[in-house]
């Protein structure tokens, strides 16, 4: 159920990022940042809101109308301004959904990556908050809908003594002091929180993507801005508390649990939220995953390089003082309690090289269970059925449904855990040692790596713009790529 | 072709955050209807009477926490009702607050009726026993369509207001 729930995202990706493609560079594709996306409409929204803030009033009788004067009077500046806060707040809504999404169909939330996932849901249920309180200030008859509504729903918290809601049965019962509350919570409260726990969000990650390409914040910046020209945002009546509002313009990206309040009750409104959060958080255990043994470091053959430690996508490799006294200054250590065993490290270090012939192969840091010795005698093994005049060695990434796509009958196939696994020096061997005529890495689609980093690494290793790259004499035309995403015929290496 | 594609991409997403920020509409209260909002929070009596205490219980007792009486701290629950023209349309019993049963009770409803001419009565019993009330409102209101009719109890002067 899980795998099939998960599959029919990874295709739903797959469809919407080639209908991107012909738009949308692989790197500046939204799919690839939809959570540095999100971030970018936060900043969208804290500028706008610095300036909602210079001329809000926080008053029963001010709110309204100084925000009608921005809306109505100043709408060259103001006017945008508001329109860029209650979009971009909408859009950051669509960009969390998908971001969601996606983690969960490329199994990119389970074993050691729970954290960033868990640390996830305070996020979204801060920015609801922050919606809805945004939408109570603006005081007018949404504002008057959310108050009572969010007032019933924590009613039902039994904490309260006292009924919030009766704050909001007349003009006469609402205080001025309940604005600045809301208002604290608005603008300072709760931002706090976000950002920290943005920081925490990202904390176990290495070269978090924060920001989106500059095209991308252009584009998206100039989407929302001709929005705000186009459709720009107003209040509804003003509030008035011995009337209820008929029909309602409802944000949905905030408000659609609160119909429900009504048509059930706060209880099982409670109820839904209570229990689709902790779906969520838990689903990391549902079921858990299958452990495997944490990269290891061979001190024998690692001279201290760095490149297993920058290429490393989760922070699971620190450099210490070499603690075996040889001449060297560092050595990699590994940290169990963070390494996903991807093989991203295995794939940077120079020391893993398959033409090492006098002495076992034993690179700097290896797999225990896929190690590059391993890997190497699958090679040997696999080339033995190769046949013809076109004899093509597949490498295959296990977390990928690119193999089922690009494989062909007479192809042999070796695989590896993470595309970022494969040493350029393995292709080097595989082909000038004629164990096939050409070489096709199926993995997953750019941007959709469950390790992160393992197909960019590759293509720079391959196109010799990273370390450790693929050596001059290897002809870039004997090399397909084919990736999940992209044609059946792949695209060659380097171009 | 590079420019379309992201000016159709762009323009779809805008036109989903723009259209979901507002639509559809959502009703609220269907027309012709009117609210009434019930809120009442009140402490019921205690369920016991209070009690002196004898010389002997004093002397018993440590200097500082000699005190003349002694009184149960649970309360009655409160039950509420009201009608219309006739007809309950809501009634409630309304437990306590606290950990020792000691605070007020709260109710909390608001409940849709038709718009127009309505005879209402508003009664509480705070005393736990029979059918009667402690305290009782009987009035004739002219609910116009989208009022919000407020009944409160007023806890000075301990009765119930029509707002």
């Amino acid at each position: 159920m899980l795998a099939l729930l998960q599959k029919a995202g990874r295709s739903g990706f797959s469809v919407l990022r080639r209908l991107l493609a012909g738009g949308f560079s692989n790197e500046a594709s939204p799919l690839n940042h939809l959570g540095a996306l999100t971030i970018f409409s936060c900043w969208i929204v804290l500028i706008s809101g610095i300036w909602l803030l210079i001329f809000f009033r926080t008053s029963v009788s001010g709110a309204f109308e100084s925000i009608e004067y921005l809306t109505k009077e100043q709408w060259y500046l103001g006017g945008i301004m508001r329109s860029l806060h209650r979009y971009a707040s909408d859009a950051a809504i669509v960009t969390i959904l998908l971001h969601l999404v996606r983690e969960f169909s490329f199994d990119r939330y389970r074993l050691k990556r729970w954290f960033s996932w868990v640390t996830g849901m305070p996020l979204v249920w801060l920015v609801f908050a922050l919606g809805i309180t945004g939408y109570w200030l603006v005081w007018d008859e949404l504002a008057q809908y959310v108050a009572i509504t969010t007032a019933e729903l924590l009613d039902h918290i039994p904490v309260f003594t006292e009924s919030m809601a009766t704050n909001f049965l007349s003009d006469e019962s609402l205080s001025d002091r309940f604005f600045t509350l809301m208002a604290f919570l608005h603008l300072i409260g709760l931002p706090i929180f976000l950002v920290f726990g943005i920081w925490l969000h990202v904390f176990r990650l290495s070269k978090p993507r924060i920001n989106p390409p500059r095209s991308l914040m252009a584009g998206t910046l100039l989407c929302m801005l001709v929005l705000s020209l186009v459709f720009p945002a107003d209040s509804q009546e003003k509030a008035n508390l011995a009337v209820v509002p008929q029909t309602l313009d409802v944000d949905w990206f905030y408000l659609h649990v609160y119909p429900l309040v009504q048509l059930w009750s706060p209880g099982w409104v409670w109820v839904l939220l209570v229990g689709v959060t902790l779906l969520v958080v838990l689903a990391p255990w549902l079921p858990p995953g299958k452990r495997l043994p944490a990269a290891k470091v061979n001190l024998d053959n690692c001279n201290g390089c760095r490149r297993c430690a920058d290429d490393c996508p989760f922070e699971a490799i620190r450099m210490m003082p070499r603690s075996d006294g040889e001449a060297y200054d560092l050595e990699a250590v590994v940290d169990s309690d963070l390494c996903l065993s991807c093989g991203l490290c295995v794939g940077a270090c120079p020391t893993s090289t398959p033409f090492r012939s006098r002495s076992a192969l034993v690179p700097g840091i290896d797999l225990p269970d896929l190690s590059a010795a391993a890997l190497r005698e699958s090679i040997k093994k696999t080339a033995g059925k190769l046949e013809g005049y076109d004899r093509v060695m597949v490498f295959a990434c296990a977390g990928s449904d690119a193999l089922s796509k690009h494989l062909k009958a007479d192809h042999a196939v070796v695989n590896v855990r993470c595309m970022g696994q494969l040493p350029p020096s393995f292709i080097d061997y595989v082909l000038s040692r004629d164990l096939a005529d050409r070489v096709l890495l199926a993995g997953c689609g750019v941007g959709d790596c469950r390790y992160r980093y393992g197909i960019e690494w590759t293509e720079q290793r391959l196109s010799r713009k990273r370390d450790p790259s693929l050596r001059q004499r290897v002809d870039n035309q004997r090399i397909s790529y084919g990736w999940q995403t992209d044609s059946p015929t792949g695209q060659e290496a380097g171009s | 072709m590079k420019f379309l594609v992201q000016f159709i991409a762009y323009a779809i997403f805008a036109a989903i955050v723009g259209l979901l920020s507002v639509w559809p509409g959502y009703q609220l209260l269907p027309p012709q209807r009117a609210v009434i909002s019930l809120t009442i929070s009140h402490a019921g009596q205690r369920i016991g009477e209070c009690r002196r205490l004898t010389q002997e219980e004093l002397n018993e007792l440590p200097p500082n926490m000699r005190k003349p009486s002694e009184c149960p701290r649970e309360r009655h629950p409160i039950r509420v009702e009201l009608q219309a023209d006739g007809k309950v349309l809501y009634e409630t019993i309304s437990p306590p607050s606290g950990l020792w049963s000691d605070g007020k009770a709260t109710v909390y409803q608001r409940l849709q009726m038709d718009a127009g001419q309505h005879e209402l009565v508003i009664g509480m019993n705070e005393s736990g026993g029979g059918d009667g009330f402690d305290f009782e409102l009987k009035s004739t209101r002219e609910l116009a369509p989208g009022q919000n009719l407020v009944i409160d109890f007023d806890e000075l002067q301990k009765e119930f207001v029509f707002r």
